[in-house]
């Protein structure tokens, strides 16, 4: 083949899970091939021109701790950028970014290009070349044949894709891109649980063709907060978006059209994500409402498309014109791009191992929209941990897994593997259980060491991060030990002060000459610890107790067929895995929490059963414990 | 998947009259059918849900027990979903564990206290406050307890739990709909989410003090009898109890250590306590009888306070009326049989809100009507319809909750941050599903998406 060499790790898709999976299979010394369908579509936004949010903003954080690149690039090629939810505590603000679409393509590109273990290559991929149960290659389309030793697949919504707009239909893997089908149809041959998704995407308008002023513009913030830990001088705020609204005739023209849609004349059979509802959707679902909030988004700096937030529609394309129509300011809106719905084949994650790989096909490994995850976030953060697992794999090394109460990352990956998915999953902040201690402003003290120990991130950035936490320090113990009286009378100390609602550290400050000089950055981690601080504490030690119950031995000789209540399917299951402790019997997929339940009533049973005689087999059977 | 059969007594111990044996598991019916035989010997296979009768009988001996009825409940319609086997039979002790035997010969294993129960938990058919009611019913001391304890496995508990969980949820979801999608400029208000939790709050704090009602309904309500040495106190215990219990003498100082006795009045059970009078004790055995009956009354769910009507007012008397005022009591003037020396208006004036039964103890006067004012003033309160939480498990994760929310209240109305309330309410839901015994994910986002249009 064209190469003449073969390769460690090989990527199939360079979507947002594929870069970043080859970028760290790269940056972990090993020779790695990245393969996909068109390079000029190397880390393109399929839907809308942003990065972050809730949840998403702090997967991107905990990417970058990790070494990542998404926030890296998106504060390079952010034209607009915004913390969401300044009004409320730390946990729950997030950086929201709108990219140019082309420089955050382009960005990406580069970088790979000029990574050194790294070779970017173009072909469709028609199969995985699996020998005994081992992923060892791949085969393209043209004939190409690429060895390797592990194979990362990250085809996005291109699975037997199928665009729809209205009552059309045809296979595509995204506008204008093939669907990938040989691939798709392999899948299911390994046996692997296939299903099918759907999402959709709005119209892309001309920028010269809308009456600018009817509508409210959307600035962003004065003092942008940028995503990387790397990202240095100031970040510029180059566009603005902005807000509307639908209205009664919009409603009415929808309304009068839903039997021209896919989705109610029942032409789409996937499952489409309820968090981000089609217009069509939010018509018929929520009737009672008389208008419908939307955003109108620059794609970039350089092009007139933009995107409208909130209209993602698979209504004809004479209808989506007509729904335009409807909307003064958009009236004579030209559209350049038409709104589709795509249904794709996505694998039931419930065939993973926590690293990712498959569970039947042996360095096999599986991330981003494939996996049922939809966003450019959550692929991203699957792809560094798949990218960084294979490379741990063979490189003999212990896996690198996340547990829940660490990173959102975490969470995704737990959801996915354990509970499975039936809908397009996306993260919410609302799925961690431990939501206080996962903070934008501590992805840094969670994860960076992880990030050094892989080889991920640089020496320079450790030690930035080193001084940093110095400073923090240094300001925490100065405002733990000095004290002010408040109004009330009372004597606190500072940090105590900062505990109150309105108060933060600009205030406290008023009250004496501070150590050190703090970014935002580092305010905020202080105020987010002062006012959290009880839960903290309370969610730390939950933590340390559900470690503990996890780690709880099941005895190799257990019968599985004596635990009181279990079902057949649960007894096999655990007969199969044959669990080693209560936190793996937990992750075993599908494994209900009552069967998890039923199992430590059990073991507790026998546990107490055992103790009185305990001293008597510690003595016979010492190697037993 | 459960491999062995158990077997059990399920009647209580020496009720007499009739007594059931039942077994359940895989192998229930072929035990039965090595033990018992029906008369009408058609009735083999035995019939599903409809008694048959015949003899038990010893297979090895091949000599007949008792006779029995049988009734076959066929998986998955049974309590515990498996095959059960119930025979009754007359309930003498020595027939009933006969069953036992046979029954562990032919195959079955003594069951655990509770593990029928257990399976039906286990199996699904029970949440664990129905589980629990289920004990308490087999346990119950008392009517009322059995009342309340069928209903709660009816569910009546359950439900009124999943209705708070459900509003819980409700606020929870408009809560975090706000958080999750800022752009959304979803309406913050802290004055609705404090409207939707107080009356929760209400609710549950009526639940957590009904366990003070279900407390004494499950184990009865202590009554101690305090007064002056040789007032008659021990003579009062025996006059309600109906029993030469105490020892009684003209002497002051006899009894010196306590004696507790149950009293049924109606069908509430009252723990009566008779101990050390109080005076100037002479022995050091004495002195800690006393201390010992301090602390009992201290202790006690209610006092009789005797008071020897035969003798005049005495500032012992109001030292010892005062001291108990925040408690509930009842002043018993006995010795009405003799001349009465001890001041009407006086003793009125130290009752204050206590009512006043004058008895004689020694000649059983007035006793009937003592009785009556017991069961009125100290019986637990709530009527029949009336929710109580019997257990203390279930009081603890009430209490939890009830912290919780009024956590979350407290943060609601010092205006912190949204995440940090929902935290409390987080923690509040958590708590019900241990309650209940079960655990759901995703709910609170499901009820998001059908309330809210939110996404892009
Ligand atoms: C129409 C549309 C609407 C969307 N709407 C939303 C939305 O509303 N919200 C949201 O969060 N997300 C949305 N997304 C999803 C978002 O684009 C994806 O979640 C994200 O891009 C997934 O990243 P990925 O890396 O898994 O795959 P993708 O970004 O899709 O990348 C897949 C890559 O794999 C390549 N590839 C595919 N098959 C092969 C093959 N056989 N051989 C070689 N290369 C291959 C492709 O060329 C592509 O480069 C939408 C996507 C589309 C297409
Ligand atoms: N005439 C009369 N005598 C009573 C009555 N009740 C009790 N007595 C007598 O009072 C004396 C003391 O009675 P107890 O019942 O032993 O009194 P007590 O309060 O238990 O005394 P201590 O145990 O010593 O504290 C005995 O001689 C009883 O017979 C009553 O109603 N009428
Ligand atoms: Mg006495």
């Amino acid at each position: 083949m064209a190469h003449g060499n073969e390769f460690d790790i090989i990527v199939v898709g360079a979507g947002h899970a594929g870069c970043e999976a080859a970028a760290a299979a790269n940056a972990m010394g090993l020779r790695t091939c990245l393969v996909t369908i068109h390079l000029e579509t190397i880390a393109q936004m399929s839907c809308n021109p942003a990065i972050g949010g809730l949840a998403k903003g702090h997967l991107v954080r905990e990417i970058d701790a990790l070494g990542g690149l998404m926030g890296l690039l998106a504060d390079e090629t952010g034209i607009q950028f915004r913390l969401l939810n300044r009004s409320r505590g730390g946990a729950v603000q997030a950086p929201r970014a709108q990219c140019d679409k082309a420089a955050y393509r382009l960005a990406m590109k580069y970088r790979l290009e000029r990574m050194p273990k790294l070779t970017v290559f173009q072909g469709i991929v028609a199969e995985v070349v699996v020998t005994k149960g081992v992923a060892r290659g791949v085969k393209t389309l043209d004939g190409a044949v690429i060895e390797g030793k592990a194979v990362i697949l990250t085809p996005g919504t291109f699975l037997n894709g199928k665009i729809h707009i209205g009552l059309q239909s045809y296979p595509a893997g995204r506008a204008n891109e093939p669907s990938s089908v040989d691939l798709a149809e392999q899948l299911k041959r390994l046996d692997l649980k296939v299903f099918r998704l759907k999402t959709g995407t709005p119209m892309r308008l001309d920028r010269n063709t809308i009456e600018w002023d009817s509508f409210m513009p959307q600035p962003g913030d004065d003092d942008p907060v940028p995503f990387s830990y790397r990202t240095r001088g100031r970040l510029l705020n180059k566009v603005l978006c902005y807000q509307g609204y639908t209205n009664a005739a919009t409603h009415a023209v929808i309304r009068r059209n839903l039997d021209k849609s896919p989705l109610y004349g029942g032409k789409i059979k996937g499952v489409g994500p309820r968090y981000c509802p089609s217009i069509e959707d939010k018509v018929v679902k929520f009737p009672q409402r008389a208008r419908h909030q939307f955003f109108l988004e620059p794609e970039g700096i350089e092009t007139a498309e933009i995107y409208i937030n909130g209209l993602s529609s698979s209504l004809p394309y004479d209808v989506q014109r007509e729904i335009l129509g409807t909307i003064p300011g958009l009236d004579r809106a030209k559209i350049l791009r038409p709104a589709y719905g795509i249904e794709y084949d996505a694998v039931s994650p419930m065939e993973l191992l926590a690293t990712l790989e498959t569970r039947k096909i042996r360095r096999l490994y599986l991330a981003g929209q494939i996996n049922g995850t939809s966003g450019y976030e959550e692929a991203a953060a699957q792809g560094l941990m798949a990218g960084i697992n294979a490379a741990l794999a063979l490189r003999i090394k212990a896996p690198f897994v996340l547990r829940r109460d660490e990173a959102y990352i975490g969470v995704l990956i737990d959801d996915l593997i354990s509970t499975g998915v039936e809908e397009p999953y996306r993260l919410f902040t609302s799925r961690a259980e431990h939501r206080l201690l996962l903070r934008i402003d501590n992805a840094d003290r969670r994860l960076m060491k992880y990030g050094r120990e892989l080889g991920l991130i640089p020496e320079s950035a450790w030690e930035e991060y080193e001084a940093k936490r110095g400073r923090i320090e240094e300001a925490t113990s100065y405002l733990k030990k000095n004290r002010l009286k408040t109004d009330s009378g009372d004597s606190v100390t500072f940090f105590e002060y900062l505990k109150k609602p309105e108060i933060g550290l600009k205030n406290v400050l008023e009250y004496g000459k501070f150590p050190v000089e703090l970014s935002g950055e580092e305010s905020r981690y202080i105020e987010s610890e002062a006012k959290y601080e009880g839960y903290i504490r309370k969610q730390e030690r939950e933590v340390a107790k559900a470690v503990r119950t996890d780690s709880m031995k099941i005895p190799k000789d257990v019968d599985f067929q004596k635990v009181s209540g279990l079902t057949r399917e649960a007894v096999e299951k655990f007969e199969k895995r044959r669990p080693a402790t209560l936190g793996e019997a937990k992750k075993i997929p599908g494994m209900t929490p009552a069967a998890v339940q039923n199992l430590t009533i059990f073991l507790e049973i026998q546990r107490k059963r055992g103790a009185s005689t305990a001293h008597v087999s510690r003595e016979t059977r010492p190697d037993d414990e | 998947m459960l491999e062995d059969t158990i077997i059990a007594i399920s009647t209580p111990p020496g009720f007499g009259g009739l007594g059931i044996v039942r077994i359940s598991g895989k192998k229930a019916l072929a035990v039965a059918g090595r033990i018992f035989e029906p008369k009408d010997r058609s009735k083999k296979p035995f019939p599903v849900r409809r008694p048959v009768f015949g003899k038990i009988r010893d297979p090895e001996r091949d000599s007949a027990l008792d006779e029995a009825f049988l009734t076959y409940f066929k998986a998955p319609r049974s309590y515990t979903r498996e095959d059960v086997i119930e025979l009754s039979s007359h309930g003498s002790p020595a027939v009933l564990e006969g069953i036992l035997r046979l029954g562990t010969r032919a195959g079955a294993r003594l069951a655990q206290p509770g593990e029928f129960t257990l399976r039906a938990h286990l199996s699904g058919r029970l949440d664990m406050i129905q589980a629990e009611a289920v004990n308490d019913l087999i346990r119950s001391v008392s009517l009322s307890q059995a009342r309340i304890s069928s209903r709660q496995l009816g569910g009546s508990l359950s439900r009124r739990i999943f209705r708070l969980r459900g509003k819980l949820i409700s606020l929870l979801s408009r809560i975090e709909a706000g958080l999750e999608f800022p752009e959304e400029k979803l309406r913050k208000d802290g004055a609705a989410d404090r409207r939707a939790l107080a009356p929760i709050i209400v609710d549950i704090e009526r639940l957590v003090v009904s366990y003070e009602a279900g407390r004494a309904i499950s184990e009865g309500v202590t009554l101690a009898i305090t007064g002056r040495t040789n007032v008659g106190k021990s003579t009062l215990f025996n006059a309600l109890l109906e029993e030469d219990r105490a020892i009684v003498t003209p002497f002051p100082g006899t009894t010196r250590d306590f004696l507790r006795e149950k009293l049924v009045i109606d069908d509430i059970v009252f723990h009566l306590v008779d101990m050390a009078g109080l005076g100037r004790p002479v022995h050091p055995v004495e002195k800690t009888g006393i201390a010992r009956g301090q602390k009992i009354a201290r202790e006690a769910d209610g006092l009789l306070v005797v008071l020897d009507a035969s003798r005049k007012d005495s500032e012992e008397d109001e030292r010892l009326i005062r001291k108990y005022r925040a408690k509930k009591t009842i002043i018993v003037l006995n010795k009405t049989d003799l001349p009465r020396r001890i001041g009407r208006r006086r003793t009125q004036e130290l009752a204050g809100g206590s009512p006043t039964v004058g008895v004689s103890a020694l000649k059983g006067r007035n006793i009937d009507k003592l009785r009556g004012e017991i069961r009125a003033v100290f019986a637990p309160g709530p009527g029949n319809d009336e929710e109580v939480v019997l257990h203390a498990r279930q009081k603890d994760r009430l209490q939890g909750i009830l912290e919780a929310l009024r956590r979350a209240e407290g943060l609601l109305s010092k205006r912190h941050s949204e995440e940090v309330y929902a935290e409390e309410i987080r923690g509040a839901l958590r708590l019900i599903g241990e309650l209940t015994g079960e655990v759901r994910v995703d709910e609170v986002l499901d009820e998001i998406f059908s309330r809210f249009c939110v996404g892009k």
